[in-house]
């Protein structure tokens, strides 16, 4: 009896042994072929990125032409009125066409003037002092903003007037490209 | 786990970068720019504003707004804003908000971790605060990194060993110079030096300056007296600046830029880059000091810098990289944008922290050159373009080029260059068994999978019969620099001529495929063509026929052109019959038949009869480039 017992033991743990190695194999492989997975999707991904950009320049291109052939349209007929000795009445067709492109692609004017000062919409240039007014009136613009859709283009540049200028002339700096 | 992100905290603007797919991205604000104004502004209402819409309104709030809270930030010096008492930790936590908000907005998941730079010269307390500022906002602060060791990351400086290397930062507002020494990825500060008063927004005022007197000279006005006048000439300022980096003049046009005694008056002039850096060039000369100052303190000799990195849109001028080169001896290095070379450094630092950045899963390779099979009359296929990150798999069905067609020979090439011969062959095997079938009909499917070693398994299956050959390719990735570089060249040197050739051998395979559709109709719809018709196709096919002999390729393609319109007429006329008679369906098989042969261009040259053993399927590339090249 006992000898059999430790033969059948003596059996049993080969056995087992070999049912290890089997699943470490298993494993190895496993992990292998995951490996291989993982770098496949991380290289996908860094292909998918190089088509986009090409995509996007392609796209960028596409509405460049498209804009550009309009202001190239819109040149001509410019030169035309240089010539004229009379170019009002062009000019203020011209100006309904280029008003009429811009309804179209959703591109609207921002009125300011005469409102109160909103952040969301206008960039403050300066302020001037003016009592016959409320605060924060937007008295002068002195570029023109607009959105598209609903997102701004770019706000109105204005002059904000102020019943009161503040003595505080640290911040008098307006540099646009202050960046570091 | 989320992102950890890259924040270049600074006194004017803050930029912010992410790494994605192991490159890095700069994250843009919810108005759509790729910077954040550091302006943070309480209105009268209440309300808080930080980024874009604070600097709209800082001039009508000047009580209610806060500008460069960086230079305060370590000195626990409290500000304050109507009424309430706040520390420079807390604003600039209030802009970390906004950065938080804005990248979790782009990135569309919850970002937590972040890694902020600060200047070389920070102290401790510096540093602790911008940490502060940081979990105030609600971000983890993974790591605080000087901003001239960011940039130099960015250039992936850590990785060259040991050297010096001097980053030169001129910005809008400030100038900053760091000697900074690396080795085994760690970089020590040397010395720094800088000028906080000193940047880019002093040359457009310094140009502002100049076009007003000049503009004075002539009418007596000073255009900086009128806000309206002077915002024009800033914006017009800054924009010839830009634009004198890459041109040698540029035109200064304000029409209308004001009225005097009720006539409009327009600014009209031209400034050369010579004029620009005359204009500039005081405030240029002004980093020179400073550089030398921070030599001296680290004991250097500009000799001694290995690498000069450039930071800041100033360093874009050409005027100051003269500069540069001339305080240093040595041309810097560019090649990262100047303005967002912080944050990119700031997120690869991210990256490595989040595990995100190891070398094997980063560092994939991209195929060199573009990977390809011969087709018929020697074209060049490409299955794999050049630049491709592996490893990656591409699979193109292809046909065969003749009728009962046994074999399909794969050549594996690998250039640039259209045609087959001008490339160079990687290696070739064929598949043979392919059962008798008409030109086009196979389909035999190519498969190129490069591993993550570069190893390329080419495969062919015939999709019918399931049989399939291989063959393997190793060290295709590994071509030196000047064989690619060569390679590349030719391409670009042959590109017209091989444009040429390569439309010559198209013209010819649509005209073999369309003889061979042609005479396929012919013979199976006799019947149903009237002998006028016939005598047409055959004339047309005879003429195209004989022009293949020839080598005349603009004769092949009329004769081609001339052969399609008689046969579509008379496929017109068959099917008109056919519409007027019952049994439409095999007339229409006919027709479709036709269709299939003709689309057949992708097809091998035949090797009827060849009864080649495949060849070696193990060949491999003798690799002889690798060993030389190896250490």
């Amino acid at each position: 009896m006992v000898s059999k017992k430790t033969m059948s033991q003596k059996k049993k743990k080969p056995a087992k042994k070999d049912s290890l190695n089997e699943e470490i194999k298993k494993l190895k492989e496993e992990l292998k072929e995951k490996n291989d997975k993982i770098l496949r999707n991380i290289a996908d991904f860094q292909n998918y990125q190089k088509r986009m950009q090409k995509e996007l320049s392609y796209v960028e291109e596409l509405t460049k032409e498209k804009y550009v052939s309009e202001l190239i349209d819109l040149t001509e007929l410019l030169k035309k009125a240089l010539d004229d000795k009379n170019p009002k009445e062009g000019l203020k067709l011209m100006l309904n066409n280029i008003d009429k492109f811009f309804e179209k692609e959703s591109i609207k004017k921002i009125e300011c003037l005469g409102k109160c000062f909103d952040h969301n919409y206008h960039h403050a240039i300066t302020t001037v002092e003016k009592k016959d007014c409320e605060d924060n009136t937007i008295i002068e613009e002195v570029k023109k903003g607009y959105m598209v859709g609903d997102r701004i283009l770019r706000p109105s540049q204005v002059i904000v007037a102020k019943n009161n200028i503040e003595k505080n002339n640290e911040v008098k700096k307006n540099g646009k490209n202050n960046r570091n | 786990m989320g992102k950890i992100i890259g924040i270049d905290l600074g006194t004017t603007n803050s930029e912010v970068a992410v790494m994605e797919g192991g490159k890095p991205t700069i994250i843009k604000s919810a108005e759509g720019q790729p910077y954040f104004p550091s302006i943070v502004a309480f209105t009268k209402d209440g309300e808080m504003l930080v980024g874009e819409s604070a600097k709209r309104q800082a001039v009508t709030n000047i009580e209610g707004t806060v500008h460069r809270i960086k230079r305060k930030m370590g000195t626990g010096e409290k500000t304050k804003i109507r009424g309430k008492n706040y520390t420079p930790e807390q604003i600039s936590a209030f802009i970390l908000q906004k950065i938080k908000k804005d990248a979790e907005e782009f990135l569309g998941e919850k970002v937590t971790e972040a890694v902020i730079t600060v200047p070389a010269y920070f102290n401790d307390n510096q540093r602790q605060a911008t940490k502060d500022a940081g979990e105030i906002s609600g971000l983890t602060v993974k790591r605080i990194i000087n901003e001239p060791t960011a940039a130099s990351l960015a250039y992936g400086l850590d990785k060259e060993g040991d050297h010096t290397i001097a980053v030169y930062d001129f910005g809008g507002g400030t100038f900053d110079i760091t000697l900074m020494e690396v080795g085994e990825g760690v970089f020590e500060v040397l010395s720094t030096n800088g000028d906080t008063q000193l940047g880019g927004s002093d040359m457009d005022q310094a140009l502002v300056d100049f076009l007003a007197k000049e503009f004075k000279k002539e009418h007596g006005v000073d255009l900086r007296d009128d806000p309206k006048s002077l915002q024009r000439l800033l914006e017009e300022a800054e924009k010839a600046k830009m634009e004198l980096s890459s041109t040698l003049q540029t035109d200064i046009n304000l029409p209308y830029i004001t009225v005097i005694d009720n006539e409009p008056k327009h600014l009209e002039t031209k400034l050369t880059r010579a004029k620009f850096e005359e204009i500039i060039s005081t405030i240029v000369n002004k980093t020179e000091q400073p550089c030398k100052q921070a030599l001296k303190d680290a004991k250097l000799k500009p000799a001694d810098i290995n690498h000069v990195v450039l930071v800041g849109g100033t360093t874009r001028i050409p005027l100051v990289k003269k500069k540069v080169e001339e305080i240093f001896g040595k041309k810097p290095k560019r090649d990262v944008d100047p303005m967002e070379c912080v944050a990119i450094g700031a997120a690869i630092q991210a990256g490595v922290l989040s595990g995100d950045i190891e070398k094997d899963i980063v560092l994939l390779d991209v195929t060199p050159l573009t990977l390809s099979i011969e087709t018929l009359g020697g074209v060049a296929t490409a299955l794999i373009e050049r630049n491709t990150t592996v490893p990656t798999k591409k699979s193109k069905v292809f046909s065969t080029a003749a009728d009962n067609q046994p074999s399909v020979e794969i050549n594996v090439l690998q250039g640039e260059r259209p045609m087959a011969a001008d490339n160079k062959s990687l290696g070739r095997f064929h598949l043979d068994g392919i059962l008798p079938a008409p030109r086009g009909i196979p389909q035999i499917e190519v498969a190129f999978d490069i591993d993550a070693n570069g190893i390329i398994n080419v495969s062919a299956k015939d999709l019918g019969t399931g049989k399939e050959q291989s063959i393997s390719i190793t060290g295709s990735t590994k071509l030196s620099d000047e064989e690619i570089s060569r390679m590349k060249k030719e391409a670009e040197e042959h590109a017209e001529e091989d444009t040429k050739r390569k439309e010559k051998v198209e013209v010819r395979n649509n005209g073999d495929a369309l003889v061979h559709g042609a005479q396929k109709t012919l013979d199976e719809l006799k019947e149903k063509i009237s002998d006028d018709d016939k005598k047409d196709i055959e004339d047309a096919l005879k003429e195209l026929r004989e022009a293949l002999t020839g080598d005349d390729t603009d004769k092949i393609k009329e004769k081609t052109e001339n052969l399609t319109n008689v046969m579509q007429k008379v496929s017109t006329a068959i099917y008109q019959q056919a519409a007027q008679q019952a049994a439409a369906q095999q007339q229409a098989a006919g027709g479709a038949d036709q269709q299939q042969a003709d689309s057949s261009d992708e097809s091998w040259s035949g090797h009827p009869g060849d009864d080649d053993k495949t060849i070696d399927a193990d060949y491999k590339v003798k690799d002889d480039k690798k060993d030389k090249k190896g250490k």
